[in-house]
């Protein structure tokens, strides 16, 4: 009875551990099992330059949600937002594409409009901006100079 | 017969060619071409060279270039959530203002660009959007991208943005406006666009 038990108690553990395993990777790896909690908008990038699945949306340096997905579509690229829900993006909002430092990772900026027009879910951020190709600034820059 | 199939031929290759052509240049591209070559024309006009006549240049071309710029929502959209919160007299105040102090930034810089070809790129329209590409060669056979944004008013594409090699005028005033008022107050904003209109 006793040995029986014991043994109870070292498969629950198991059992608890791998539990344990499963939400710590569903977590680290930013994946959602039950569906994102927010809505979701789109915006169509000229050039999404480094922008990457799960790269953070900011508003004033503040995280308000990530990248969902990048697909190509007409020769430009289509970038899926996942946007917490009680963030409001106006019609007129610019989103940008931004690097931390100067040769930092990218990620979505937003500045929020003025206008009283709403995004609804599903909705399209229409005015947008590709990064800034410092590079080629740097070497235009250059080029002039000989 | 002969004749009958070259007919026929030069209306396939009409169909095939002419309907693409004709979708490439559209109205908000025609219309802001327009406005371009109208500018252009005035610079390149030699009765109106010469120190004398800089002031009747101007007047010229601020006229072509008011027929197309939508300088209300411009203005709108630079202040963004901030222009929710002006009174009708300070809107009115304000665009104007806006207006001029872009006209003190810029227009020395049109008036004294060497503008050697434009190139119109592509024309996407979305509804009542439409967004230009236009590559501007200078003498020195540098390549400066722009992109102007436009929306349609009655019959008029009128720009409400345009960026240079990615960065846009209303998304950078956005910026600074906002830094601006949030630091201290709108008061404050109006009066550095003030000083700035003078100063030049």
């Amino acid at each position: 009875m006793k040995k029986y038990n014991l043994e109870l108690m070292v498969g629950l553990f198991l059992i608890a551990g791998v539990l344990c395993l499963g939400y710590l990777s569903i977590k680290l790896g930013k994946m959602e099992v039950f569906g994102a909690k927010g809505y979701e908008v789109y915006a169509i990038f000229s050039n999404s330059g480094g922008l990457k699945t799960g790269s953070s949306i900011v508003i004033a340096g503040v995280e308000v949600g990530r990248v969902k997905g990048i697909v190509l579509e007409d020769y430009q690229a289509r970038v899926a937002l996942t946007l917490s829900r009680d963030v409001k993006i106006q019609e007129d909002a610019i989103a940008s594409i931004k690097t931390k430092g100067l040769v930092g990772e990218k990620y979505l900026e937003i500045t929020p409009g003025g206008s009283e027009k709403i995004i609804p879910p599903g909705g399209k951020i229409r005015e947008t901006l590709p990064p800034v190709d410092i590079e080629e600034l740097i070497s235009r820059l250059l080029f002039e100079k000989i | 017969m002969n004749r009958m199939n070259l007919i026929q031929g030069v209306l396939c290759l009409a169909l095939v060619f002419g309907i693409p052509a004709a979708g490439l240049t559209g109205e908000p591209l025609d219309q802001l071409k327009g406005t371009t070559d109208k500018v252009l024309s005035i610079l390149a006009d030699p009765a109106l060279k010469g120190p004398g006549k800089a002031g009747e240049r101007r007047e010229l071309i601020r006229k072509a270039v008011d027929e197309r710029f939508d300088w209300e929502e411009m203005a709108r959209r630079s202040l963004a959530r901030h222009w929710a919160q002006r009174t009708p007299e300070e809107k009115r105040e304000f665009i104007p203002l806006f207006r001029e102090f872009l006209e003190r930034v810029y227009a020395d810089k049109v008036e004294g660009y060497s503008w050697n070809k434009i190139h119109y790129e592509e024309e996407r329209i979305d509804g009542d959007y439409a967004a230009i590409k236009v590559k501007i060669f200078t003498a020195k056979d540098q390549v400066i991208q722009v992109e102007y944004r436009t929306r349609k008013k009655g019959n008029n594409w009128m720009v409400y943005d345009l960026s240079a090699e990615g960065v846009s005028l209303v998304s950078n005033y956005r910026t600074q406006f906002n830094e601006i008022i949030v630091k201290s107050s709108y008061q404050e904003l109006i009066k550095r666009l003030k000083a700035k209109s003078v100063q030049n």
